[in-house]
């Protein structure tokens, strides 16, 4: 009997980092057949980061920038060959809609993340319309499945399984050679998107008063190289989810210049602290931090909320028992709240 | 004949018999708002936006041979709503609409849109 082929649409690297173990652990359940999908505006990269976590895209699309290009490519790739169901995360929004159009069932991993702005964001726009076209909804902490009730989703829908980072960034490591000898200087890794002028201002600043420290950006860095530089970072500076979440995952420090509305659990978690987006507070909270393993540590070894290292495997039965193979897994416990004693 | 153009100028123009003129008789429709749907109620929740809409913008289209997916920014007095069409055409007509609306923002910009 052939087994029902699922396609895993990878748009980003970070996107391929967290499909990769999804990929496995379908394979090792044996129920559906993964197929791995390398598509947007860089898909070399994609298939890259899935060589350096020891698996090999199936399909390499052209490049396509923004969703009309995106969707007419998976529609393509759909027309002729219609997988059972589609894997996407996080905002890939083109292939859900593509899927939607097939009629193919969509399993949204990340589902529920939003900014928080209370401005106008295209992201969450985005976002709220992939969550319209979704078939089941897979949030990756409590607060993402609440913000999809709120948006009147069905909550029969919705299974809190966890992120995808915590075995992403595992896998990572396993497969990433240790250097034979450890750095010279300490790392400190940044990457802002909307509070980028003050983090590079409150670098600068940094880097000029610590001539021991290297300060790497790490939002266009390519996998492996971006994990193994966060895995041995003193800190990272960042406003962005998926970098923050694989910080968090490695038990690296993360400092959250401004709102930090995407990291909200990790914030109320102690695993990440918020400063404000304005370079002399920035430069103030993280000598703070260099200058203190003890506060270092403290942050790391909060852990991610946004998983516990088996939502991948949560996420492959969800799958399985959609196209009718076994059961709809138990969502992910919920973490004990810090400072409470748990027996 | 660009069905797909002219069912997009159609409805965002607020053209209901071109829009109708469009509809195969037996046209399926579909949408995620809170309530039921049939051709008629879809002509009269488009005049609604295209009377209220400050503007409707498309975003994004892409076609295939068989139809169409369309991205509409709904420009509304006090903000966007976005709503993604997927046509299919058939001899000429259109023989599939389905809409998916962002519910949040069409609720808050478009009050009353799909009341009876």
């Amino acid at each position: 009997m052939t087994m029902p082929e699922v396609h895993l649409a990878g748009g980003t690297c970070a996107e391929a980092l967290r499909l990769a173990p999804v990929a496995i652990a379908m394979r090792a359940q044996g129920l559906v057949t993964p197929v791995l999908i390398a598509a947007g505006p860089e898909p070399t990269a994609v298939a890259r980061t899935w060589i350096a976590c020891g698996l090999a895209a199936d399909i390499t699309l052209p490049a396509s920038a923004g969703h009309s290009a995106a969707i007419r490519r998976y529609d393509q790739l759909w027309a002729a060959r219609t997988p059972a169901a589609v894997v996407v995360r996080g905002d890939n929004l083109g292939a859900a809609l593509a899927a939607y159009w097939r009629r193919v069932p969509i399993m949204h991993m990340d589902a529920g993340r939003r900014s928080g702005s209370l401005v106008a964001d295209d992201a969450d726009a985005d976002r709220r319309l992939l969550a319209q076209v979704a078939t089941v909804h897979l949030a990756a902490a409590p607060l993402a499945a609440m913000n999809l009730l709120d948006e009147r989703v069905v909550p029969g829908d919705v299974l809190l399984t966890g992120g995808t980072a915590v075995e992403g960034t595992r896998l990572m490591a396993g497969r990433t050679k240790r250097p034979a000898k450890p750095r010279a200087n300490r790392v400190v890794v940044a990457g802002a998107g909307a509070a980028n002028e003050p983090v590079r201002a409150a670098m600068l600043a940094i880097a000029a008063q610590h001539h021991d420290l290297d300060v790497i950006g790490g939002l266009s860095m390519p996998y492996p190289e971006r994990s193994r530089l966060i895995a041995v970072a003193d800190v990272v500076v960042t406003d962005d989810v998926d970098l923050a979440e694989e910080a968090l995952a490695a038990g690296t420090a993360v400092l959250v210049p401004g709102e930090g509305g995407g990291l909200t659990e990790a914030i109320h978690a102690g695993s990440a602290r918020p400063v404000d987006a304005e370079a002399g507070e920035i430069v103030a909270a993280m000598a703070e931090l260099l200058e203190s393993r003890v506060r270092r540590d403290s942050l790391g070894l909060g852990g991610s909320p946004y998983g516990d290292g088996l939502a991948a495997v949560r996420i492959a039965q969800a799958t399985a028992a959609l196209l009718g193979h076994g059961q709809f897994p138990d969502p992910m416990p919920a973490r004990p709240e810090a400072g409470v004693a748990h027996f | 004949m660009d069905v797909i153009g002219f069912w997009t100028r159609s409805w965002t123009s607020d053209d209901p018999a071109a829009v109708r003129k469009l509809l195969a008789p037996d046209v399926e429709v579909e949408w995620n708002l809170d309530a039921p749907v049939d051709d008629e109620e879809l002509l009269q929740v488009q005049h609604r936006i295209a009377g209220f809409a400050d503007k409707v913008t498309v975003a994004g289209e892409t076609l295939a041979e068989d139809g169409a997916t369309l991205v509409y920014d709904l420009v509304a007095p006090f903000g966007t709503a976005r709503m993604v069409e997927f046509l299919a055409v058939a001899d000429g007509r259109i023989t599939e609409v389905r809409q998916v609306y962002d519910v949040t923002l069409t609720d808050r910009y478009f009050p009353g849109l799909y009341d009876n």
